[in-house]
């Protein structure tokens, strides 16, 4: 695994979703390694696994069975090994309540997902190449819903 | 009434007090009248006794004449016929001496009188016998005779002197007499008089008396029988009852409508505590006897609620309230007011079926706020992504039949994304927190202005604004409002013309502003946004507001018809008025009133519209 690869995890249950997601972060021709979990519970597992490699990047869908975005960002925000994980928060909902409640529990960007190939390509790109050292320090309730 | 009942009372007070008054002085009238008589009567018989003494004196006089004349006539003639009239003048002045005796008992001088006058005649009568015996002995000489003769004649002047005098001494008796009677025959008639006029007064004045609190009482009688056949009615319209328990008798009375609320004829049955008890439900008996102990124990006014086994075996609800009456001879009476519930507590439970049955259709309507937010997005969405994706790698291959169906495919999914975030809005705005802040209506306008900057500069419009005040609102609510106005008249503008919105400010009185339909004196802040675009026809006003109402072609113009549902909503919840009115290919103008008072505002905080 080289160095330069950017490591991103998506946990959605919603395979049209996962698979437009890859094909949007391919069509980047950025030098990604994608790694998908279907829903909540398989997210905490995969954090829990022994040889596990951590992901630079999660974005995170809210609307899960099992367990919920907002469960799956309370628990990683206890864990101490994932206190550098970057979250991207990935939904179809824009609400109020979902905004500032995953703005609280710590997220690092909210994304509405786009209705259009090529303003996921765009948010896509905006956020991996993101100046994560920016956002994370500042925690800036104004830049955190991304708007295109 | 109560009045009337005082005014009765004091009267009786003083109606005794005359009456014992006049008692006595009747009593008092009656004893002088009494006694007056009876010095009339005495007065009248001393009268009698003084003329009859007179008389019996002139007549004593007279048979003594009499005599003396006869004596003389025989002495001179010799002839026995002139003795005749003095035959039994002696007993005959005897028989009148005795009467005298007994006329004259009670004076003492005339008792004295008479003992000399008695003396007197005894010894003419002496004279008599001897001037009788000389003159027929014929022995006695003249001078003897004479003698004698003078002697009789003085014994008769001193005779006549006595009578007299005793006539004078029973006149001066009998004027003193007549004077005294005199005096009390005057003041008989006037004693009299009162005697009549006292009590004649005394009825006068009670009959006027009594006749007014005749009129009193029949009054409160009157107003009595009213009350009672009133609180009659009011205790069967108002479903309850009365009862009176005195305590120390232990006398109980209901009410004719307690035993109709217990399903009874009216006094069918004698009341005890007992039968009462045995309506109440056992469950609910143990919370009548405590209550009573309660009542009787601190005089309380206690309030309760129990139920009631009807007569027909249904149940009942009642309250009933207790309070003990203490009278000023300590006299103990528990009253109770009794009034059955049963169908305010149905309608209460009806009302609780309808809260839980409204809390749970909320709750539905939350559940699909969610769904048209998640689950209806999510494949529209999806369609939207699919589209694009084929539009970016297959569009090529499509023939021109194909582009055209797949564009019209595109627009249609626009219009279903649009509408489903319209609908999202106006539940939003119908659900959502309300929470007033003094805003600055400017930065609104300037908000809504930033939000529309594409559309404005595409179609090159001018927004011109009064300045606006800061006012107690839903700040994103009231932004909304803006945004939907603006963008309404920027939307349906005429395609030669660019659009132009002025937005004018100003502070009115409603009853100046006949068509709130308020007449009074708040104060409103009257905002109007004017276009110069497509305007409507005046008849559609009012419809403009409806839900899913819209006046245009969905091909001509992307409008969801529910912007100005939202805007009516949100005015609505500002406790304020919107109108519109239009001409058709000049304009439409949107007023909106917003009311100045915060007490209104507080009003709407309270009154949060539930219907959506």
């Amino acid at each position: 695994m080289k160095k330069d690869h950017l490591h991103i995890l998506l946990a959605d249950d919603d395979e049209d979703d996962r698979n437009l997601f890859i094909d949007a972060l391919n069509e980047l021709k950025i030098n990604t390694k994608i790694e998908v979990v279907k829903d909540g519970q398989e997210l905490l597992d995969f954090f829990d696994k022994p040889d596990v490699n951590l992901p630079q990047i999660l974005f995170l869908d809210l609307n899960m069975p099992c367990k919920t975005g907002i469960e799956c960002l309370t628990e990683i925000k206890k864990d101490e090994r994932l206190k550098n994980l970057s979250i991207a928060i990935y939904s179809t909902s824009a609400s109020e309540k979902d905004i500032e409640e995953t703005f609280v529990r710590g997220a690092n960007v909210y994304i509405k997902k786009p209705n259009n190939f090529d303003s996921l390509k765009k948010v896509l790109s905006e956020v991996v190449t993101l100046n994560w050292q920016y956002h994370t320090s500042g925690l800036n309730r104004d830049n955190f819903l991304l708007s295109l | 009434m109560q009045i009337n009942i005082r005014s009765i009372l004091t009267s009786t007070i003083f109606l005794k007090s005359i009456f014992v008054a006049s008692l006595f002085i009747l009593i008092f009238i009656s004893s002088v009248t009494y006694k007056n008589t009876l010095a009339l009567t005495s007065s009248s018989e001393s009268l009698v006794k003084s003329h009859e003494t007179n008389r019996v004196l002139e007549q004593i006089i007279s048979y003594l004449k009499d005599a003396e004349t006869g004596q003389r006539g025989f002495l001179m003639t010799n002839d026995s016929i002139f003795l005749e009239p003095s035959i039994g003048s002696r007993e005959k002045i005897e028989a009148n001496l005795d009467i005298l005796k007994k006329l004259i008992t009670n004076t003492l001088p005339q008792q004295r009188n008479l003992k000399s006058l008695v003396l007197l005649i005894e010894i003419k009568y002496d004279n008599f016998d001897k001037l009788a015996t000389i003159y027929h002995n014929k022995t006695s000489n003249q001078y003897e005779f004479s003698k004698l003769m003078l002697n009789d004649k003085s014994m008769m002047d001193t005779i006549r002197d006595k009578i007299n005098k005793m006539i004078e001494l029973e006149n001066t008796y009998l004027n003193k007499e007549k004077s005294e009677l005199s005096n009390n025959i005057s003041i008989t008639p006037i004693l009299t008089l009162l005697l009549f006029m006292f009590p004649l007064a005394v009825f006068v004045i009670s009959y006027i008396l009594i006749n007014k609190n005749l009129l009193n009482l029949k009054n409160a009688n009157k107003e009595l029988i009213i009350n009672s056949e009133s609180m009659k009615h009011a205790q069967q319209i108002g479903e309850f009852s009365t009862s009176q328990w005195d305590i120390d008798t232990h006398e109980i009375n209901y009410s004719d409508n307690f035993f109709k609320l217990l399903g009874y004829k009216p006094q069918s049955f004698k009341p005890t505590m007992k039968t009462f008890l045995n309506f109440v439900h056992p469950d609910d008996r143990h919370i009548i006897l405590k209550t009573v102990r309660q009542v009787l124990d601190n005089k309380k006014a206690t309030l309760i609620y129990f139920r009631i086994i009807h007569a027909d075996g249904s149940i009942r609800y009642f309250k009933s309230i207790g309070k003990m009456l203490v009278d000023s001879q300590n006299k103990q009476t528990l009253i109770a007011v009794m009034s059955d519930i049963t169908s305010e507590n149905q309608k209460n439970i009806d009302l609780e079926n309808k809260n839980k049955e409204l809390e749970q259709s909320n709750i539905e309507l939350a559940n699909f706020n969610h769904f048209a937010s998640h689950d209806l997005q999510e494949p529209m969405r999806k369609i939207q992504i699919f589209i694009s994706r084929i539009e970016d790698k297959e569009k090529s291959n499509l023939s021109d039949f194909g582009v055209e169906y797949f564009e019209k495919i595109k627009v249609a999914t626009q219009r279903m994304r649009a509408l489903i975030d319209d609908l999202l809005l106006f539940s939003g705005t119908t659900k959502g927190e309300k929470i007033f802040e003094n805003t600055n209506l400017n930065e609104l306008i300037e908000t809504a202005q930033q939000e529309l900057s594409e559309i404005i500069s595409e179609k090159n419009a001018k927004i011109v604004s009064d300045d606006l005040p800061s006012l107690e609102v839903i700040s994103t609510q009231i932004q909304q409002l803006f945004l939907n106005l603006i963008g309404n008249s920027l939307k349906y503008n005429k395609i030669s013309v660019s659009p132009v919105v002025k937005i004018k400010y100003e502070k009115i009185i409603a009853k100046d502003e006949p068509r709130l339909k308020i007449d009074t004196d708040q104060i409103f802040h009257k905002i109007s946004f004017e276009d110069n675009g497509l305007g409507f026809d005046q008849q559609y006003s009012e419809k403009i507001f409806a839900l899913f109402h819209r006046l245009h072609n969905s091909s001509e113009y992307s409008g969801t018809g529910i912007g100005l549902a939202i805007c009516k909503k949100i005015v609505e919840n500002h406790n304020g008025y919107i109108f519109a009115d239009g001409q058709i290919d000049i304009g439409a103008t949107f007023t909106v009133y917003l009311p100045d008072n915060t007490e209104t505002i507080l009003l709407a905080q309270i009154n949060l519209p539930s219907n959506m």
